[in-house]
């Protein structure tokens, strides 16, 4: 997938070329509102990520741009300004997800992967890890073609670990990915905990292999060899 | 009130005017009518053999003087009537006539007590105009001056009352005191100022929390790559783990900071009809795996029909925390009982008693030492919201049970 990532702090636009080209997207990087302009009209792109705050101008007025020219392409907006009008606004306009700084890598991918499912297969379609099969609009997950009956949150929590399979995934970037902002989540820390053991135990249940891995005091990593 | 003043002087001189002559028309009356009787009784006497009538009121004494003649004189004297037997006051004109060289001394009589009657009708009315007008200055005065102070009471009430987060403007009210208007005057360039350098601070704060997020941002994003690279060992995915803990627990806690600056900067204007029990089911579904792993039983007692007027968000939060609040400081096999009604909302949850002031709950930052890792922003945030909406929150702690209690009316 095609990204372009527009943000004026080059050190966490660095960050995310690098997480994102690591999952093999081809990512591009600018760092103003002006050269975004300029690579929107000139190259396609399959998503945007954007921030609000720009040097020279408004993240949401570049969406605004991409509407009226009727490209298609995914939006998802960061930004600092965390404020409910400046979300509505956003998703109203067209994007596809506004992610808060500081956010983690990993939810973004998470996103990214949602909106590339979107656009190659317009939603239709499975993800397929060896025994494991996930069908999202469904909601619904298959080990060894057996359906295995997953809560909300657990069934979020695999498809979490499946767009990030071979990372190290923090419990802090689960807890926000699976709950958002604003809640005290220090004990979100045992709900992951929690889920985390029910969804492993439902998992081997049907004979699947045990991909998750404790990485201790850090988090999980789902590791495919 | 000089105004006030006049109007009653005039109307009670007018009134005055008014029944003083109605009192000398009685008189007149009066004395015509006896005038008429003893007319009548004149006339009968001619036309009978009777004893001729004696008219007290124009009675004339008229005696020879062999004395030295007094000179005229006026005196007051007693005279006998005898149709009332009784004496009465007259008034009496004595002076001598010389007829043919002989002296006579004239006494002529004036009953006075037609006259006394009028002069005490008198007095009476002028007494009481003069209460009255008394009477009129001193309410009229009383009045006026707590109008004055009213003024000033309900400044010592606005000052006492004043919030400087609050977000109505701080008036006073007008007074023709100069002194109060002074201090008024005083009062609101004070408070003008203390508000400016409080925004100014917390938009310092607002920009500064703000700011902080981007810096947290790339920290963390390089933490997140860091963790990646995967050739590290144990040790230093400790040192890791340990660091990026610490910056995960600053960016929420910034975030959460924003939240409550934002509640109290009442940026969260549009409230609609929310329903509680909705949104509290939603919720425990999405912890029901967690419910489930600590055993907890939960008991639904809310009436699903039951909206509050508030912003959706907000509510979220507010519903949120309580409902981790209860299962975070419950023990396993414990319950949590969910009560709803369309003026309170109810919460509770078994647990051991607590060792603190309830009032330090809902303190920032405090947090209990069974959960280190939480913020102690928690009931804060819910203090704040339900303040904001004028909801009271309440702890409680009866029969093992933690209660927290909104009464969404205000109280």
């Amino acid at each position: 997938m095609k990204i372009l990532i527009v943000e004026d702090e080059k050190p966490l636009s660095d960050s995310m070329v690098e997480y994102l080209s690591d999952e093999g997207h081809l990512c591009e990087a600018t760092y103003n509102y002006f050269e975004a302009t300029e690579k929107i009209g000139m190259y396609q792109y399959d998503c945007i990520v954007v921030d609000i705050n720009l040097p020279d101008g408004n993240g949401l007025d570049l969406i605004r741009l991409i509407k009226k020219q009727a490209i298609t392409l995914g939006i998802i907006i960061i930004s600092a300004l965390n404020s409910l009008e400046n979300r509505i606004e956003g998703l109203e306009i067209g994007a596809d997800h506004y992610l808060t700084k500081p956010f983690h890598l990993a939810e973004l991918n998470a996103h990214l992967k949602s909106i590339n499912r979107r656009i190659s297969f317009g939603g239709s379609n499975q993800i397929i890890i060896n025994e494991i099969r996930l069908i999202p609009d469904e909601h619904k997950a298959f080990v060894h073609d057996q359906e295995i009956i997953l809560t909300k949150k657990e069934y979020e929590l695999l498809l979490f670990f499946i767009s990030n399979k071979n990372k190290v995934i923090t419990k802090a970037g689960l807890a926000e990915y699976l709950w958002g902002d604003y809640m005290d989540l220090a004990d979100s820390y045992d709900f992951i905990y929690t889920h985390i053991k029910n969804l492993r135990r439902k998992l081997l249940k049907k004979g699947c292999e045990d991909y998750i891995k404790t990485i201790y005091g850090l988090g999980y990593k789902f590791e495919l060899n | 009130m000089l105004a006030i003043s006049l109007f009653v002087f005039l109307i009670g001189i007018v009134a005055f005017y008014y029944f003083l002559r109605q009192q000398v028309d009685q008189n007149i009356n009066l004395e015509l009518k006896k005038r008429e009787i003893s007319l009548n009784k004149e006339f009968d006497a001619l036309h009978s053999s009777a004893k001729p009538y004696v008219n007290l009121n124009d009675t004339v004494i008229i005696t020879t003087l062999n004395q030295p003649r007094p000179a005229e004189n006026f005196t007051d004297t007693l005279l006998f009537n005898p149709e009332t037997h009784q004496y009465a006051l007259y008034r009496q004109l004595g002076f001598v006539k010389t007829i043919h060289n002989q002296d006579f001394y004239i006494q002529i009589f004036k009953p006075l007590e037609e006259t006394d009657r009028l002069i005490i009708r008198i007095v009476i009315l002028m007494n009481l105009l003069v209460i009255m007008i008394i009477v009129t200055l001193i309410i009229a005065n009383r009045h006026s001056s707590r109008q004055d102070w009213k003024v000033f009471y309900d400044t010592l009430t606005k000052i006492k009352n004043y919030d400087v987060n609050s977000h109505e403007e701080f008036l006073l009210q007008q007074s023709d005191i100069k002194e109060f208007e002074d201090l008024n005057r005083v009062l609101l360039t004070m408070t003008e100022r203390i508000k400016n350098d409080y925004l100014n601070l917390k938009e310092y704060i607002e920009n500064a929390s703000h700011e902080i997020q981007t810096p947290l941002a790339i920290i963390n994003s390089k933490m997140d790559l860091l963790l990646q690279s995967g050739d590290m060992k144990e040790n230093q995915y400790k040192l890791v783990a340990d660091a990026y803990e610490a910056s995960n627990r600053l960016s929420r806690l910034n975030k959460t900071l924003i939240l409550l600056a934002k509640i109290e900067n009442r940026q969260f204007p549009e409230s609609k009809p929310v329903n509680p029990s909705i949104m509290i089911n939603n919720q425990l579904e999405s912890l029901e795996d967690l419910i489930h792993s600590k055993k907890i039983k939960v008991i639904n007692r809310m009436d699903s029909e039951v909206t509050v007027l508030m912003n959706p968000y907000l509510a979220e939060i507010l519903l949120v925390n309580l409902i981790k609040n209860a299962l975070r400081h419950n023990i396993p096999g414990g319950e949590l009982i969910l009560e709803l009604s369309s003026s309170t909302f109810r919460i509770s949850n078994s647990g051991p008693a607590l060792q603190l002031e309830p009032e330090m709950l809902f303190k920032r930052f405090h947090t209990s030492s069974s959960s280190p890792e939480s913020l102690g922003l928690g009931l804060s945030i819910v203090e704040k919201i339900c303040t904001m909406y004028g909801f009271k929150v309440n702890y409680s702690y009866q029969n093992n049970m933690h209660v927290m209690q909104v009464d969404f009316h205000k109280a």
